[in-house]
């Protein structure tokens, strides 16, 4: 399964989820499927993407929150699966782009590569449904169940390791304007306030 | 009403509803008040970068939060909160334990108590040590201060001002 057919599957099932990205891959292939600024695009802090999609989703319990992780983020903090089960979100799901390797380094092989089971892990950690997905077919079929169930829902998405990173580039900005058009679509879609009346 | 009500109170004046905690013994009285307010969302963690990553969420999802830890998890956080915070200008707001001051006689304390302050000027992180009571009223306005700031704000409480007898 190619990270880019990946994405557009679960481009076509989001509904009106709220997307978190890990930095990275991909990122990069849900910005070029969904040009989406109702998306967040991590920056940095590589293994707290979970939990800030995590806060995110404790904070609009009623809208859907899906955080695209990457298994080189995930690797990075494994214990975001325990802090993810002790709150048990409903409306969170918690998707793993796992392509075995850190693709963006010059896909450097993953920590205990072929090793891990991250299913299991997440299961353990308290996650009761967690799913291994391997191809597009299986994505396709399992998808509208995986939306329509309650979370928290752990769903590892096994694709190729792919050798050129860039040929999906990363969103067209970056940094402070990232917080403001993320900020300023929460607000557009949900009619919450982000920011203050003088706008920080 | 104790040390621990006050900031509680003042947490509330200033919006609070999520609190990002991991335990530390001059804060633990802390979270627990916090803990017991069922206006405010406790989220435990697993390590301490972690609450900074559940409160920069909860900042997009329009809802304040506060992230209350120990000064040994401030001081190895450090550098994911600014690759998270600072790379994107996302406010967050700490209250840590003053671990390591001069009446912490606890060796495992010594590095954050010389080095925490010092980093956290280097990162440009603002921060306030609240020695005396009577200062815990100056939460809200750190609280809005901090947002305009646009970055993490750390409010250290001392060991005199929790009345820690033997931690």
């Amino acid at each position: 399964m190619k990270t880019n057919d990946a994405m557009r599957v679960l481009a076509a099932h989001r509904g009106d989820a709220v997307v978190v990205c890990a930095l990275g891959m991909a990122a990069n292939e849900w910005w070029a499927v969904t040009r989406s600024e109702d998306s967040f695009y991590m920056h940095g802090g590589m293994g707290l993407a979970a939990t800030f999609a995590l806060g995110l989703a404790l904070s609009i319990p009623e809208t859907p929150v899906w955080v695209l992780n990457s298994d080189g983020s995930l690797c990075m903090n494994l214990g975001c699966l325990l802090t993810e089960a002790g709150q048990q979100p409903k409306n969170l799901k918690h998707f793993v782009v796992d392509n075995q390797c850190y693709q963006t380094v010059e896909n450097m092989p993953m920590v205990n590569q072929n090793g891990a089971d991250y299913t299991a892990i997440a299961r353990g950690a308290g996650i009761a449904q967690a799913v291994l997905v391997d191809n597009l077919a299986d994505l396709e079929r399992q998808l509208p169940e995986i939306v329509a169930a309650p979370g928290p829902y752990f769903i590892q998405l096994r694709v190729d390791a792919e050798p050129d990173y860039q040929r999906a580039p990363p969103a067209t900005y970056e940094g402070p304007e990232m917080k403001y058009r993320f900020g300023r679509a929460m607000e557009k879609k949900l009619g919450i306030k982000v920011f203050g009346p003088r706008g920080y | 009403m104790d040390v621990n009500d006050q900031i509680h109170a003042q947490l509330v004046k200033a919006g609070v509803r999520l609190a990002a905690t991991l335990p530390d013994d001059w804060v633990n009285s802390l979270i627990r008040r916090v803990a017991k307010d069922n206006q405010i969302r406790h989220v435990p963690v697993g390590r301490e970068a972690e609450t900074i990553a559940v409160c920069a969420g909860a900042f997009f999802g329009g809802v304040r939060s506060v992230a209350i830890m120990g000064n040994t998890g401030l001081l190895t956080c450090t550098g994911e909160m600014a690759t998270l915070t600072l790379r994107h200008a996302i406010p967050v707001f700490c209250i840590v334990s003053g671990r390591g001051s001069i009446d912490d006689h606890k060796v495992y304390q010594e590095v954050q108590g010389r080095r925490t302050i010092p980093l956290l000027q280097a990162y440009d992180y603002p921060y306030r040590v609240i020695d005396k009571a009577d200062e815990i009223e100056s939460i809200p306005d750190a609280y809005e201060w901090h947002r305009l700031q646009k970055r993490p704000f750390v409010l250290f409480l001392t060991k005199k001002l929790l009345g820690v007898k033997n931690a």
